[in-house]
């Protein structure tokens, strides 16, 4: 723990991350402790790390744990389960809605590589993963939307029914833009924000544009 | 020493690769292929990069960002590498299999142009990207530590020791 001596946490960064040593008196040859850690602390590790992100998103307050450990499960599962749930049932037909599958998949994954590419070529520090992570953590109140919507049109898809799937739609659009600012923005220089931040806007309009004009077969 | 990490390490790769080959036979519907390949090649992904790589071979490779939020990649080398006849079998294994599957997924890319299969490039391509990348890591890892020890040992300490604490 040598290299901690002079660490200075400062007040409103929370001090969370991984932690790849155990803190305790576990054996002073630490350097191999990620190398030999056994298999199960690793999984345990990176489900938490996981787990944490999805909370961060909920409430979404500055902090570093989301920038700093990025990992692309969330995204990976987020994007899954929405283009699973965009697709429209039948699972045993050719004419499955496959392609529409593949198109929620690939406009998500290359909406976020031009959002991160965007915000790199205005200048920004953060990095690409970063920033892809973000972005697809951020999706997940537009996939909470999204059940939300299937649910409601199970019950009927008359008006009543198109104002409430409008008006969920578009808080959790709100959500998903402000929540994904909030991290993305403090990473431009102060003159860029706008330039930043209306990608990302288009981003999520389509994708909520997608769910809003679900209509089960 | 470690048949479970050998295993677990070529049978999420080929499984996706015959799951791929095979999904006609499998399943009528595309997006379950589409699904199971992926979650496949993700569980390869996350496994070889953090669990045989380690067990195997004594490798591991992650990305640190730190207080700048500058990206660095650490790439991981045991010091002393153990010599045993058993070790040197599950090192070849995971090589082969590290090598062989990223082309074998290549190929696959040149078909589906090809045949105008478009709608499983996406995940042909992502098949590619996450297994060449486990590739890269680890070829990076191993040239790194084929430095002199004298000169390997410091700079193991250097990036592997501050960033690994990853505590801020």
């Amino acid at each position: 723990f040598a290299g901690l001596a002079d660490v200075s946490i400062s007040e409103d960064i929370p001090v969370e991350g991984e932690i790849t040593v155990p803190v305790g008196s576990h054996s002073p040859d630490e350097d191999y402790s990620t190398l030999d850690e056994p298999v199960r602390d690793t999984i345990m590790r990176d489900l938490k790390a996981v787990g944490k992100k999805f909370v961060h998103v909920m409430y979404p307050k500055k902090s570093s744990a989301l920038l700093r450990d990025w990992d692309l499960w969330g995204p990976l599962v987020l994007c899954v389960s929405l283009a699973l749930m965009l697709q429209g049932g039948s699972a045993d037909s050719k004419d499955d809605g496959g392609p529409q599958f593949a198109e929620v998949f690939v406009i998500i994954w290359f909406g976020a590589v031009v959002i991160t590419l965007n915000s790199k070529l205005l200048g920004g520090t953060i990095s690409f993963f970063q920033s892809l992570c973000v972005l697809g953590y951020c999706v997940m109140p537009l996939t909470l939307a999204m059940l939300v919507c299937r649910l409601v049109l199970l019950a009927g898809s008359g008006t009543v029914s198109f104002i409430i799937r409008l008006i969920v739609v578009l808080a959790m659009f709100a959500w998903s833009t402000l929540a994904s600012t909030a991290f993305l923005a403090d990473s431009q220089p102060p003159n860029r924000k706008a330039l930043v931040v209306y990608p990302i806007f288009l981003f999520y309009f389509v994708i909520s544009w997608m769910i809003l004009t679900f209509t089960p077969q | 020493r470690h048949p479970l990490a050998t295993f677990f390490h070529l049978f999420f790769r080929v499984s996706a690769i015959i799951t791929y080959l095979c999904c006609d036979w499998f399943s009528n519907s595309f997006v379950a292929c589409f699904v199971t390949i992926l979650l496949l090649l993700s569980f390869d992904f996350w496994s070889v990069k953090n669990v045989t790589g380690r067990l195997l071979v004594g490798l591991r490779w992650w990305n640190q960002i730190d207080e700048d939020g500058k990206s660095h990649w650490v790439f991981e080398a045991r010091r002393v590498p153990t010599k045993a006849a058993s070790t040197e079998a599950e090192a070849r294994i995971f090589w082969l299999g590290l090598i062989i599957c990223p082309v074998i997924w290549t190929v696959f890319f040149f078909s589906t142009l090809f045949s105008l299969k478009l709608k499983w490039l996406a995940l042909v391509i992502a098949g590619i990207s996450l297994q060449t990348a486990n590739l890269y890591g680890y070829i990076h890892c191993k040239l790194g530590g084929q430095q002199s020890i004298s000169r390997a040992t410091p700079s193991f300490f250097v990036t592997a020791g501050a960033p690994k604490s990853k505590y801020r």
